[in-house]
């Protein structure tokens, strides 16, 4: 099952201007926990989708709010010349496609 | 007595609940009317709005310039000036004009004295700016307080120099300096948004750890509801928690969606870093008083031993201009990774012939590779693409010169296998280019570690 079957929301934005944040939620606690325990969503699988080493990817499980938070660093921080996505609210397609 | 001097006594002498309204998380782009008005009808103890971000990028701040427009910027201004002083409660905006500097907050207070004048209001309002003083700033580089945010690089004399505006996020310090000085209207420059919402019950002695969780879900309205959106939203604070609740009926706060919150434009969902100590969410419980309404409790706070105040800056680069096209060509689409950078040599060639390499030219394919920092190895063309080449350079006549030639050769550029010679590229209306202004970018993006994060921002009072 891909991530995009499961997820309630998938979004990303910026966290300051220099980190991204993607914030992934779910319905219900089973659905939760269903991919907080998946290897699919992890820092390597992230890291390959974005370019960036896994040890840069932090993940936080945050079951009050039945969701996973990724935070990565941006490579051009918001506004650079050669930014392509200011509020960084469009980075979060190539997680839709993750494998669970 | 002001508004604000008479909400002090009243609760010092009577201690209850505190009842806060959420106005707008933006305000300038619009505060729907019936949920403010519902949120006027409940009796508020003051109303604020968060009018600015870092998010909207360098430009604003480097330029002056608010990200609103003046006429919706006006009119929310008026809107909740007239709520507040129908109640006698005081109103608090914090980041004023967009990005909190002087020209921000300068431009924010001529609206609000052009409606007191016109609506014939009268009140006391506080003023507190956030620019940075360079020259306390470049003492405290060369005394070692000032350190990059999130890996940026070391702040240096230079970057303090050439900055075109450097501002501080004020706490919630200057925020309740401001409320004891006894007024009606608060106008703040750069601030965290939890200062707006968290002075007053701080200054009544309410938790703090609970009191900067209110605020830190409240400044947004109700984006902390299912659905989320813009309107206003009620926080009833006690010594215990608080219980939200939107003020558009058909948006609920549900332990979830206000849990799942903190989640948002942060990088930590349990720890949020304020000047003076840290919101610590690790025990924050939520739970249902009913299907719209939820409870929060369970906020800790923990005062900092090395203060420190959140510095923005940014500096000008040049003058941008821009070139919008489109193609359909598959073989010019197909081609365009390789084809677009041998367009930028034929520009450079020419638009250098009598003066230096002093632009930088950047395309964008829209449909091919616009947006994402990484496309998939593979992946199919497009039907169509759409083309932005911009171009940053020292002055407006100099970039406007290299996307008008860019223009003329990505039309006719020859490439191999090319079928369509009289035109590369469609246009969706003529002129093509178009030169947007100067272009800034984050130079200052650092924590100043201060004994005193209140002290540098001074609270003036005007009467209107």
């Amino acid at each position: 099952m891909k991530l995009s079957e499961i997820a309630q929301v998938v979004r990303s934005k910026n966290a300051g201007p220099r980190r991204l944040t993607f914030d992934i939620m779910f319905g219900s606690d089973e659905d939760y926990r269903r991919v907080a325990q998946s290897p699919g969503l992890s820092a390597e699988t992230i890291g390959g989708l974005y370019g960036v080493p896994a040890s840069e990817v932090a993940i936080f499980p945050y079951p009050v709010g039945r969701a996973i938070k990724v935070v990565l660093a941006r490579k051009i921080m918001a506004g650079d010349p050669g930014d392509f996505d200011v509020y960084g609210a469009q980075q979060h397609a190539p997680l839709l496609g993750i494998e669970l | 007595m002001s508004a604000s001097g008479r909400i002090l006594r009243e609760i010092r002498a009577n201690r209850r609940p505190l009842r806060l309204l959420g106005a707008s998380g933006q305000l300038g782009y619009g505060v729907p009317t019936p949920a403010f008005n519902a949120g006027l009808a409940r009796k508020p103890d003051m109303i604020g709005c968060d009018m600015g971000s870092i998010d909207i990028g360098p430009t604003y701040l480097g330029k002056g310039e608010m990200a609103t427009s003046p006429e919706s910027t006006r009119r929310d201004l008026r809107k909740v000036l007239l709520g507040a002083r129908s109640l006698d409660i005081p109103l608090i905006i914090g980041s004023a004009g967009s990005a909190g500097a002087a020209a921000h907050l300068d431009a924010t207070l001529a609206i609000v004295r052009d409606i007191a004048r016109s609506d014939k209001l009268t009140f006391r309002m506080a003023i507190i700016r956030a620019d940075t003083d360079r020259e306390m700033l470049i003492e405290a580089i060369r005394a070692g307080k000032v350190t990059g945010l999130d890996d940026m690089p070391d702040l240096t004399e230079q970057d303090v120099r050439d900055a075109a505006n450097i501002v501080g996020q004020m706490g919630t310090g200057p925020f309740r300096a401001a409320l004891e000085a006894d007024v009606d209207v608060i106008i703040a420059g750069r601030a965290c948004d939890t200062g707006i919402f968290a002075a007053l019950p701080t200054a009544l002695g309410f938790p703090t750890g609970l009191s900067v969780h209110m605020a830190k879900i409240v400044e947004c309205a109700s984006l902390c509801c299912v659905p989320g959106g813009r309107d206003s939203i009620l926080a009833i604070l006690d010594d215990d928690g608080f219980v939200l609740e939107s003020m558009n009926p058909d948006r609920r706060a549900t332990p979830i969606s206000v849990a799942a919150h903190s989640l948002y434009e942060q990088s930590d969902p349990f720890t949020v870093h304020e000047p003076d100590g840290a919101l610590d969410l690790t025990n924050a419980q939520y739970v249902a008083v009913d299907d719209r309404r939820a409870r929060v409790s369970g906020a800790a706070w923990h005062d900092s031993t090395d203060p420190t105040i959140k510095l923005e800056g940014a500096t000008k680069i040049g003058e941008r201009a821009i070139l919008l096209c489109g193609s359909a060509d598959p073989r010019f689409i197909a081609q365009s990774k390789e084809l677009l950078p041998k367009v930028a040599i034929v520009v450079r060639d020419l638009v250098c012939e009598e003066a230096p390499e002093d632009y930088t030219l950047r395309f964008r394919v829209y449909g091919v590779d616009g947006v994402r920092m990484i496309v998939p190895p593979g992946e199919a063309m497009p039907g169509e693409v759409f083309i932005m080449a911009e171009c940053i350079a020292p002055t407006r006549e100099r970039a406007s010169e290299v996307v008008r030639t860019c223009k003329q050769f990505l039309l006719h550029y020859g490439y191999p296998g090319r079928l369509s010679t009289a035109g590369n590229i469609a246009f969706p209306f003529t002129p093509p280019e178009i030169s947007v202004g100067p272009a800034y970018r984050f130079t200052v993006y650092h924590l100043l570690h201060v004994d005193d994060v209140d002290a540098l921002f001074p609270v003036e009072v005007e009467t209107l």
